[in-house]
C-alpha cells in the first residue's frame, strides 16, 4: 500500500464528515477516492481494465445507494437542479456544459494518437516441461530424474567442485554473451533481444524449478518450448547442438553455485 | 566523491571527478617523488580472490587474456600483464592511474564482452585494481608513477566548432582510419591491427554509442588527448592544443546523437502517390520515419558469429498503389562486391573460435601502428615526446588499398517476413523459420546485380524460391551500404501487405570482410512492420462527433429539468413567488 495516498484520502474524508458535506458531495467524494485508492494506493500497479471494471461496481453501489429512498434521491437531486435552474449559477452551468464536450473531444484526441505497440504476445515463462525428453541417444525423466551430480555435494566435495568449475568454462564460452557475466541476464546482447534472458541471480526464477527443468531448458532452448512459451522469438539455443549431457549438468551446478541458490526439492508426499 | 562514485552511470559525474583530480594533481610535479600506489596485502589479496571469482574467465589467471572465454571474444581480452591500458587520464603509452582502472571496471566497454560492474563496492572495486596492479611489474617501478594529462574542459559546442572540428579532423589524418564521415570506414582501417596482431577495427565515430570508453563530450576528449594503448590510436596531446582537442570532439559528437541509439522495435511503412522508382534511390524514402534496430551475433545455430561488426541496421519503408519498398542502411568498413554469400553457406565449427594471440604473427609495431605501439613503456620518450611526431606517426604508413584483394565472401543482407500472414499470435522461428511455419527471405549477396527470394523452414531448409517478384538496388558510399528492396504488397510467395496490418519482419546482415557467411552472421529478433494506411483518419471528424452529441444531452437533460421544474413550480404558483422567478430566468 501507498500509504501516503491512503492516508490524504481519509484525510478528506474526516473533513467532509466535519464538515457535514451533502449526500452529492459524498458520494462523489466515494468515487474519486476510491478511484485515487485504487489507482495510486498500491504499490504494484492494478492493471487499467481491472480498475475500470472496480469502477464500475463502485458507480453501481453508489447508484445504488443514492437511489434507495425518496429523501436520499431528493437528497441528491436538489442541488443539481438548484445548479440547472438557479439564476446564480447560470455563469457555471455554461462553463460545465461546454467543458464537459470539450473534455470527451479531448479524451477522443488521446485515444486516437496512442503511440503505435505491434500485437503483444503474453508468454507463459515457465510453461510445464514435458515427462520426458530425448537428448542424443538418451531418454531424461523429467519428473522423477535429477542431476547425476548433485549427490557428489556431499559424498566427494572434491569432485563436485570439478564439475562446478566445468560448469563455469561452458558458462563463460557460451551462456555469456546473453546471461552476463554476473548471471544477472544482462549480456552484451541483451539489447537486441525479446524476451530477455533469465536472470539466475533472481530468486523468483532458479531456486523455484527442479534442476530436470533447467535440463529440459538448456538442452531443447527456445525452439523447445510449448506453444504458450512463444518458441518462435525466443533466442534461447537448443544447447544440444553444442553441448554434451554432462556438460549440461555441470553448467547447471555452475549456475546455483555462483548465485548461492539451491534448487527447488522434490515434493514429498505428506505423512498421514 | 564516494557519493559520486556510487552512481557509476553518472557519466558527467565521472568526467567532472577526471577533471577535479587532474586539477588537483597536475601542476604539482613533484607528486612523482610519490611512490606508486600499489595498496596494502590485504587489499591485494581481497581484489584477488574477486578476480578470480569475476575475471579470470577472460582476462585469465594470469592476467595474460587467455582465460577460457577468451577465444569467443573479440575485442580479445586485454593482457592485463603488458601493462597497456586503452582509456586513461595519463599519456600515451604510460600505465593508467588507479582511478583510471576502477574507472574501467565500474562502468565497463560498450559493446565489447566487458560488462560494467555496478554491484561492486567502492572497496572491492578498489581491491579489484590493486590486485590488477600485481600483473605488471611496471606498476611497481618509481619511474613509472602514473600522471595524467591536463584535460581541460571545454567550452560549449557551436557551429563554428563543429566546422572548425572537421577541418581539423581532415587535416591530422583521422579520416585515414576513420573516414570521412566518420563510419570507421577509412583506408588504412582494413589493415588495422592491435599490439597484439589481432585485427582491430577503428571506432565508427557515427556511433558514438559503441566508443569503448564512454560517449559523452568529456570521454571522446580524453580518448583523443591520451590515445588508446595497444591499438594504432595515437594520442593528440601533444600534437593538438585543447581548442583543437575540443573542436575535434564536437565534430564527433555532432555526427550521432548523444542520448544513444535508439533502438525501435516498429518501422512504420508510409504510403507514396508516385510510384516506386528504384532508380530514385534513397530519395523516395524522404517521408518515412527511420527505425533502427539492433543487431547481434547468430549464436543459437552452429557456425556461430560472437562479435558481428554490424551493430545495427537503420530500416524506412514506402508502399505505392501495387509495391512495398524497403530502404535498409548499415555501416560497413568496406564493401565487399567480390565473392560469395549465401544464408546457407557452411561455415566449420572451428571458425567460431578467434585463434591465441601466438598463432598470428605479432604485430611488430607494425600495421598502422607505428611508433605509439612500437614504444609502450617508452616513457622516457613520453615524458618528452617530440611535438608533433606522436600524432603524426600513425599514419607514416602509405595509403594502402584494401579492396585490391578480391575478398572471399561478399556482403549481403536479408530481409525476412512469414510466408503466410501469421494466424494469432503464431510466428515462425526468428532464425529462418521452421518446418511448420515457413519465412520468405529477400536476400541480396551484394556482389550480385539482383536480389534472389528464398523460403526457409529452419537453418537446414533454404531453398530459392525465385518468382521474379523481388528487385533491388545497392549502393555503398562512405561507410555505409543503401540497400532498397521491393516487392508486390500482394506477391506469388510470401505474406502479402495489407493497410493498417502489422507484420513479424527480421534481419540479417553478413560482413565479408570478416568472412560471415551462412550461420556466422548477425542477425535481429523479430520485429514489426506496420502499413499505415494511405490516409490516416483525422481526429477531428470524431471529436466533434463525441462534442455535439454529449451537448445535445446535456442540453436536452437541462431544458428537461428547466420544463419539469417551471411546472412545478407552476401548479404551486403563490407558494413560493421567488424560485418561480429564479426558474423563470
Amino acid at each position: 500500500m501507498n500509504i501516503l495516498v491512503v492516508l490524504a484520502v481519509a484525510a478528506v474524508f474526516g473533513v467532509l464528515r466535519f464538515r457535514r458535506a451533502s449526500l452529492l458531495v459524498w458520494a462523489g467524494a466515494w468515487w474519486v477516492g476510491l478511484y485515487l485508492l485504487l489507482r495510486f494506493g498500491f504499490t504494484v500497479p492494478i492493471p487499467s481494465s481491472v480498475v475500470t471494471i472496480y469502477m464500475g461496481i463502485v458507480t453501481l453501489a453508489i447508484a445504488a445507494y443514492v437511489s434507495s429512498s425518496d429523501e436520499r434521491r431528493g437528497e441528491i437531486a436538489g442541488p443539481l437542479v438548484r445548479f440547472m435552474t438557479d439564476k446564480r449559477y447560470t455563469a457555471s452551468l455554461g462553463a460545465a456544459v461546454i467543458a464537459i464536450p470539450a473534455l470527451a473531444a479531448a479524451n477522443v484526441y488521446v485515444q486516437m494518437n496512442v503511440p503505435l505497440e505491434p500485437p503483444l504476445f503474453s508468454r507463459t515463462v515457465h510453461p510445464a516441461s514435458p515427462a520426458e525428453i530425448t537428448v542424443g541417444e538418451k531418454k531424461v525423466d523429467l519428473n522423477a530424474g535429477e542431476n547425476p551430480f548433485r549427490h557428489l555435494e556431499t559424498s566427494n566435495p572434491d569432485e563436485f567442485r570439478g564439475h562446478v568449475e566445468k560448469g563455469r568454462q561452458v558458462y563463460y564460452r557460451n551462456c555469456v554473451f546473453c546471461h552476463g557475466d554476473n548471471l544477472a541476464g544482462n549480456g552484451m546482447f541483451v539489447h537486441g533481444l525479446d524476451p530477455i534472458p533469465t536472470n539466475f541471480a533472481d530468486p523468483g526464477t532458479i531456486a523455484m524449478l527442479q534442476e530436470t527443468f533447467l535440463f529440459w531448458r538448456i538442452a531443447k532452448g527456445g525452439p523447445g518450448l510449448p506453444e504458450e512459451g512463444g518458441p518462435w522469438a525466443t533466442a534461447m539455443p537448443a544447447w544440444e547442438k553444442f553441448l554434451t549431457e554432462e556438460e549440461i549438468w555441470d553448467v547447471i551446478l555452475f549456475l546455483y553455485e555462483f548465485t548461492g541458490q539451491r534448487p527447488r526439492a522434490t515434493e514429498e508426499v505428506a505423512e498421514p | 566523491m564516494t557519493t559520486c562514485l556510487t552512481a557509476p552511470r553518472a557519466l558527467g559525474c565521472l568526467a567532472g571527478l577526471l577533471l577535479i583530480s587532474v586539477l588537483t594533481t597536475a601542476p604539482t610535479q613533484s607528486v612523482r617523488a610519490q611512490g606508486p600506489d600499489l595498496g596494502t596485502e590485504a587489499q591485494r589479496e581481497s581484489g584477488k580472490v574477486l578476480y578470480l571469482q569475476y575475471c579470470s574467465q577472460c582476462h585469465g589467471e594470469k592476467g595474460d587474456g587467455e582465460g577460457y572465454a577468451s577465444s569467443h571474444l573479440r575485442p580479445r581480452p586485454r593482457d592485463l600483464t603488458s601493462g597497456k591500458f586503452k582509456i586513461r587520464t595519463t599519456p600515451n603509452g604510460a600505465l593508467p592511474t588507479h582511478q583510471d582502472l576502477v574507472n574501467i571496471i565500474r562502468r565497463g566497454m560498450p559493446y565489447t564482452s566487458m560488462p560494467a560492474w555496478p554491484n561492486l563496492s567502492d572497496q572491492e572495486v578498489s581491491d579489484l585494481a590493486y590486485f590488477i596492479k600485481t600483473f605488471s611489474a611496471d606498476f611497481a617501478n618509481a619511474e613509472n608513477v602514473p600522471q595524467p594529462v591536463p584535460l581541460e574542459s571545454g567550452p560549449n559546442a557551436t557551429n563554428e566548432s563543429v566546422e572548425l572540428g572537421k577541418r581539423l579532423y581532415e587535416e591530422n589524418g583521422c579520416v585515414k582510419c576513420h573516414g570521412t564521415l566518420g563510419r570507421g570506414d577509412g583506408p588504412s582501417a582494413p589493415t588495422l591491427v592491435d599490439d597484439w596482431g589481432h585485427p582491430i577495427r577503428a571506432a565508427d565515430l557515427a556511433q558514438r554509442w559503441t566508443f569503448r570508453g564512454g560517449s559523452s563530450r568529456e570521454d571522446i576528449f580524453r580518448t583523443m588527448s591520451t590515445g588508446l594503448n595497444g591499438t594504432p590510436m595515437p594520442s593528440f596531446q601533444e600534437a593538438l592544443p585543447a581548442e583543437q582537442r575540443w573542436a575535434i570532439t564536437d565534430f564527433i559528437a555532432s555526427l550521432s546523437p548523444a542520448d544513444g541509439p535508439g533502438y525501435e522495435n516498429l518501422v512504420v511503412a508510409r504510403h507514396v502517390e508516385e510510384a516506386i522508382d528504384l532508380a530514385k534511390g534513397a530519395e523516395s524514402f524522404a517521408s518515412a520515419p527511420p527505425a533502427r534496430f539492433p543487431i547481434v551475433g547468430q549464436i543459437m545455430e552452429p557456425g556461430r558469429s560472437f562479435h558481428p561488426p554490424v551493430t545495427g541496421v537503420t530500416v524506412q519503408a514506402i508502399y505505392d498503389a501495387d509495391s512495398i519498398a524497403l530502404l535498409l542502411r548499415w555501416h560497413d568498413m568496406s564493401a565487399e562486391k567480390t565473392g560469395t554469400n549465401g544464408p546457407t553457406l557452411p561455415v566449420p565449427t572451428e571458425e567460431e573460435e578467434e585463434p591465441a594471440a601466438g598463432a598470428v604473427a605479432p604485430a611488430d609495431g607494425g600495421g598502422s601502428g607505428g611508433d605509439p605501439s612500437a614504444n609502450p613503456f617508452g616513457d622516457q620518450e613520453i615524458a618528452e615526446p617530440p611535438a608533433g611526431q606522436v600524432a603524426a606517426d600513425p599514419f607514416a604508413e602509405p595509403d594502402t588499398a584494401p579492396a585490391s584483394r578480391p575478398s572471399e565472401f561478399s556482403d549481403a543482407v536479408a530481409v525476412q517476413i512469414p510466408s503466410q500472414v501469421p494466424a494469432g499470435s503464431r510466428q515462425p522461428y526468428f532464425i529462418y523459420g521452421d518446418a511448420q511455419n515457413p519465412v520468405d527471405l529477400w536476400f541480396f549477396d551484394l556482389a550480385r546485380p539482383d536480389p534472389l527470394q528464398m523460403t526457409g523452414r529452419g537453418s537446414e531448409s533454404v531453398e530459392p524460391n525465385d518468382t521474379g517478384d523481388l528487385t533491388g538496388v545497392a549502393t555503398y558510399d562512405q561507410g555505409e551500404w543503401s540497400v532498397i528492396l521491393k516487392r508486390p504488397l500482394r506477391a506469388t510467395s510470401g505474406a502479402a501487405f495489407a493497410q493498417g496490418q502489422f507484420l513479424p519482419v527480421a534481419f540479417s546482415v553478413w560482413d565479408g570482410f570478416s568472412r560471415e557467411r551462412g550461420n556466422r552472421r548477425g542477425l535481429t529478433a523479430w520485429y514489426s512492420i506496420y502499413v499505415e494506411p494511405e490516409v490516416v483518419p483525422s481526429a477531428v471528424g470524431p471529436m466533434v462527433q463525441t462534442a455535439l452529441f454529449i451537448l445535445v444531452i446535456e442540453l436536452a437533460l437541462i431544458g428537461w429539468v428547466r420544463w419539469r421544474n417551471g411546472s412545478r413550480a407552476r401548479t404551486e404558483l403563490g407558494d413560493e413567488p421567488s424560485q418561480l422567478t429564479a426558474t423563470r430566468a
